[in-house]
């Protein structure tokens, strides 16, 4: 056999092919000229992949700081409630359940597959915001940091 | 030693992987130990519905008590509550429920283990998102030994995990990086743990191409193997696959496995539905490539028989799992979006002697982590380390 193969080098070596591709099909497109320079656009890449990683919604803040949440998360799953009373609610949930629900389910489940999407989109960009803050923040506070050393 | 296996399902003809694990164990270490296997009666995962019957039975001296599933999956019912506590921010008490209609509900089994638990040396769990065991563990939690096969999706991140994975005596992990998910849903290093994967035999001389022939299945091909399913990303592969196709020429897919997604008729793409497991080691022992496009793995068995034949991979990098194995196994290449896929394609249309290299450095790597005389002193070193089980000897397990 000929000698080992790494596959960090060559994934190294394809990533570098499919940036370069990738960063040509942006900038042909009207992406920012700052992306014309390769370790720019691999900072920004890597910013956002760190954002598209961060797969756990408890790890963002956003969602603490937008409060209840039903006055902005997307619901994916149906609720059946009724205001009646308790008969009457069995019977029409029972209705709206066993009855109504398999007549359009075809529809709830086409309607749910793209909620989920947004919603998965929604997290991504909080995602992303709560990066470019954070690092913001720290740049801002590396440059109190040499301003002070300057004086 | 008396040690029991706690498992959704079990027999000879149920295919699940965590099922196969407990199963290939069990009948590993029964010549050493006294096993019993506690299960349901269930044969399928959707439904739950009692197929075998209940009480004690005898698998090639396995011990087997069979529990009656007290009440089917519910599935309409199930996906409602499933999208409620995935949203997020659902108490605990719906979370549990979660777990309980997740099922198989076998109450009997839960009685078993209060009354006869302390009478194994160790109880272990196979699969952390099923009944058995989440309500389980708890009953013999100072004996309790987990392999939870997880899987970084939704029911890991529920945080009902983060006091069920501080209640085990000890782990049992496929991966490394399910050591590292499970560790930190627990907000803890888990301790005593062992990462074990799972055991092979060699695969032994090719077979012969005859039988890939008389079923008309070209020279070379790419393959897939396993359910051809939108959760396995076959969606994905195939839609990648066509794109590539388009503009470039390409070896066929020959996709193995039953289709459970509708398959685009294309001239390079070839569906064989279910196969025997002779047609599978002939297809396998033969493909240019295994294609793993899942983005959700806790170990990738079928990664692992490809390269127990040399043959390298291309997986999908959004599974953690599946690209850190290819990375450490040197053993193929991965893709995170299509211009990663078609770079690797041509890499491996490219570099033929390279690609060899690869499955061979694949097939080094199954030899030196996953054959049995590896695998089974892990678990016997895992369990010598449990107070409850000290009559576990320290000799090597004979092979």
């Amino acid at each position: 056999l000929a000698t080992d193969v790494s596959v960090d080098a060559v994934m190294a070596e394809l990533h570098d092919r499919v940036h370069r591709q990738l960063r040509e099909r942006l900038l042909l497109h009207g992406a920012s000229s700052a992306l014309a320079d390769p370790a720019v656009f691999a900072e920004v890449e890597q910013l956002l992949q760190s954002a598209v990683a961060l797969g756990d919604a408890q790890a963002l803040l956003l969602p603490e700081l937008l409060g209840d949440r039903d006055s902005w998360r997307l619901r994916t799953s149906m609720r059946f409630d009724s205001h009646r009373n308790a008969q009457a609610a069995a019977v029409i949930l029972f209705v709206k359940r066993r009855l109504l629900m398999p007549l359009v389910r075809w529809l709830f489940e086409y309607s749910r597959n793209n909620f989920e999407r947004q919603q998965r989109v929604n997290h991504i960009l909080f995602a992303c915001v709560q990066e470019l803050a954070t690092e913001n923040a720290r740049l801002r506070r590396e440059v109190q940091a040499l301003s002070q050393n300057t004086r | 030693v008396k040690l029991a296996f706690v498992v959704q399902r079990y027999g000879a003809d149920i295919a699940g992987g965590s099922e196969l694990h407990c199963r290939d164990l069990a009948q590993r270490l029964s010549p050493r130990y006294d096993i019993t296997v506690l299960t349901s009666c269930a044969r399928d995962y959707v439904s739950w519905a009692n197929a075998y019957p209940a009480g004690e039975s005898s698998d090639g001296g396995v011990r087997v008590i069979r529990f009656a599933v007290s009440r089917p999956r519910h599935v309409p019912e199930f996906s409602s509550l499933s999208e409620e506590v995935f949203e997020g921010g659902a108490p605990h008490e719906r979370q549990e429920e979660w777990f309980r209609q997740n099922g198989p509900q076998v109450p009997g089994l839960l009685d078993h283990l209060r009354q006869h638990g302390r009478s194994y040396d160790a109880v272990l769990f196979w699969t952390f998102r099923y009944y058995p065991s989440f309500f389980g563990v708890p009953l013999v939690r100072d004996r309790a030994v987990l392999l939870p096969t997880a899987e970084d999706d939704p029911a890991v991140h529920l945080d009902i995990t983060e006091d069920f994975f501080n209640t085990p005596a000890a782990f049992l992990f496929l991966t490394p990086e399910e050591q590292k998910l499970v560790s930190a849903r627990a907000g803890r290093t888990l301790t005593p743990s062992a990462v074990i994967g799972t055991g092979l035999e060699p695969a032994g001389p090719s077979p012969p191409r005859d039988l890939l022939r008389s079923n008309d299945i070209p020279e070379d091909y790419l393959l897939y193997l396993g359910r051809v399913d939108r959760n396995k990303g076959c969606h994905t592969l195939l839609e990648y696959f066509q794109e590539y196709a388009s503009t470039s020429s390409v070896i066929p897919l020959v996709l193995a496995g039953p289709a459970k997604l509708q398959i685009p008729k294309h001239d390079r793409i070839r569906a064989l539905g279910y196969v025997s497991d002779e047609l599978r080691a002939a297809l396998l022992a033969h493909a240019r490539l295994l294609v793993v496009p899942s983005p959700y793995e806790s170990l990738g068995i079928a990664l692992l028989e490809a390269w127990n034949h040399g043959v390298p991979a291309l997986v999908n990098a959004r599974c953690d799992v599946l690209r850190e194995q290819v990375r450490r196994a040197n053993g193929g290449l991965h893709y995170r979006s299509f211009n990663e896929f078609s770079g690797a394609l041509d890499y491996f249309a490219s570099h033929p002697e390279e690609s060899r290299v690869l499955g061979a450095q694949g097939l080094r790597f199954v030899e030196r982590e996953y054959r049995w005389q590896t695998v089974l002193p892990k678990i016997e070193g895992l369990l010598r380390s449990l107070p409850t089980a000290p009559a576990l000897g320290a000799a090597p397990h004979p092979i």
